[in-house]
């Protein structure tokens, strides 16, 4: 299980009120972490995306909710209440890795990032993503993850008597899908002797360097007889040094 | 991360009745404050510099460790054309070699977002072959053309909003070193091909190292 294709998702959903809390609702215009941010699903702890020391990160696939104009919310009443059952959030997500967001704009300025409306999740029949995420992000050993949305739909601010009464917990108001594949232990070693040679980082890649190394145990004669002069002459090397230095002792193991 | 895909998406929308452009950014709408701003028919906009929706403080220009690649252009409603321009030249050209009259490609082809009310882009769906380069210093966007006069609204809908998306890739640093070279040897500025290209410099210079050394160097008198 060294090689795993993981994905991880952040849903922000009603919480059967009106929604015009702002613990529970995310500001618009404001980034927030889907790993340790004070909004939705967030993962146990929410810790920031540490990546240790021997794992190897590659960031497929991001994703967010579709949906630009707040004025195409749609409701349904029942016994005499107002219910929102579908939200277009207008949200972007960057990626950001250490301190260096991976999106800018044109003038080379930290940007929001891609659009739910360009690279959608849920995905549906009607709306095929445009953005694909090629080539694919390499998050190596001890940098820090960090993915981020920004809301451009003002809930709170929507939230009137007049449009809802309820949010109810079933309907979903934004969401973010990262799929990555991990590479831990022996395999995230590989994937980085891979990287360091320009060769792309796949699970195929690793398992063909991973065969490539299991043919070549062992030395083969050529260089393992080149090995062993090149010791035995830096065995003379030494010596000869020590004996300049006036260091030689006989009771060094290996001396003569 | 010198290697990026990269978006940028304009849209007609404004924070404020009576205003036409927002830098640097996306306003905040909410229900009942959706608010875009006019275009006027046959006009062509730029969506970096061209004052109207998000626009940025400044115009695309590369710098000098830098190449873009423009992958995909697409845009809504049907009634929008988008063309694009390098330092004076239009891209869309119509056949008598002028820059297109109706304002290059329509959103009927590439529709923002793929599927919008049934349309399919399936004629770029691989965006536009070959690919258009953008070289260091040259200064580039991209211009939305409306056919007809686009109205402001303070509570526009969905299909009410221009939209004009554009998917890019970025190369910079070490690797826009290696894309001049691609260029000058007239491949193909691919990922893939850049890969390649620093996989054969890698190897080269592995075969270097293990290269026998000339016999002046091996028998030569040392210095040290």
């Amino acid at each position: 299980m060294a090689i795993k294709k993981q994905l991880y998702t952040w849903e922000l959903y009603g919480d059967g009120t009106q929604g015009t809390n702002p613990a529970i609702y995310p500001a618009a215009g404001v980034p927030f972490s889907i790993l340790y941010g004070a909004f939705g699903n967030v993962q146990a702890g929410g810790q920031t995306g540490l990546i240790k020391e021997d794992h190897f990160v590659v960031i497929d696939k991001i994703a967010s909710k579709p949906g630009i104009s707040p004025t195409d919310f749609t409701t349904a009443t029942s016994g005499g209440v107002t219910s929102l059952i579908h939200w277009p959030p207008n949200m972007f997500v960057n990626i950001v890795i250490d301190t260096t967001g991976y999106y800018q704009d044109p003038q080379n300025v930290f940007a929001n990032g891609v659009s739910g409306t360009a690279s959608p999740y849920p995905r549906q029949d009607q709306l095929m993503p445009y953005y694909d995420l090629w080539p694919p992000i390499y998050v190596l050993p001890d940098q820090t993850l960090d993915i981020r949305y920004t809301l451009f739909n003002d809930i709170i601010a929507s939230s009137t008597p007049a449009n809802w009464n309820v949010i109810p917990v079933t309907t979903m108001l934004a969401s973010v899908y990262v799929e990555y594949t991990h590479y831990d232990g022996t395999d995230a070693m590989m994937a980085r002797k891979l990287m360091t040679l320009g060769i792309p980082i796949t699970p195929s890649t690793v398992d063909n360097f991973r065969r490539l190394l299991l043919e070549n145990k062992g030395l083969d004669t050529e260089t393992f007889s080149f090995y062993l002069k090149a010791v035995e002459a830096e065995r003379i090397r030494e010596n000869k040094e020590k004996r300049i230095q006036g260091l030689d002792r006989h009771h060094e193991y290996g001396n003569e | 991360m010198s290697l990026r895909r990269q978006v940028y998406e304009w849209r007609n929308l404004v924070q404020n009745v009576g205003d036409s452009v927002f830098l640097n950014g996306y306003p905040i709408s909410s229900v009942g404050s959706c608010i875009t701003a006019a275009m006027s028919a046959n006009r062509p906009v730029d969506i970096f510099i061209g004052g109207i929706g998000n626009n940025l403080d400044m115009p695309g220009r590369l710098k000098a460790y830098q190449y873009v690649v423009i992958d995909a252009v697409a845009l809504w409603p049907q009634t929008l054309s988008a063309q694009l321009y390098v330092n004076t030249t239009k891209y869309f050209q119509d056949p008598d070699g002028v820059p297109s009259r109706t304002g290059g490609i329509p959103a009927n082809v590439v529709p923002f977002p793929n599927g919008q009310n049934g349309v399919i882009n399936y004629d770029y769906q691989d965006g536009l072959k070959p690919s258009l380069y953008i070289l260091p210093g040259q200064n580039w966007g991209v211009e939305v053309t409306s056919s007809v006069n686009v109205v402001a609204s303070a509570v526009a809908t969905e299909t009410q909003i221009q939209k004009c998306f554009i998917k890019y890739l970025l190369i910079d640093g070490a690797d826009s070193l290696v894309a001049q070279h691609l260029v000058r040897s007239g491949w193909a500025l691919t990922v893939e091909n850049i890969w390649k290209f620093k996989r054969d410099i890698i190897k080269h210079h592995l075969y270097a190292g293990m290269a026998e050394l000339p016999e002046e160097v091996t028998k030569g008198k040392r210095k040290v």
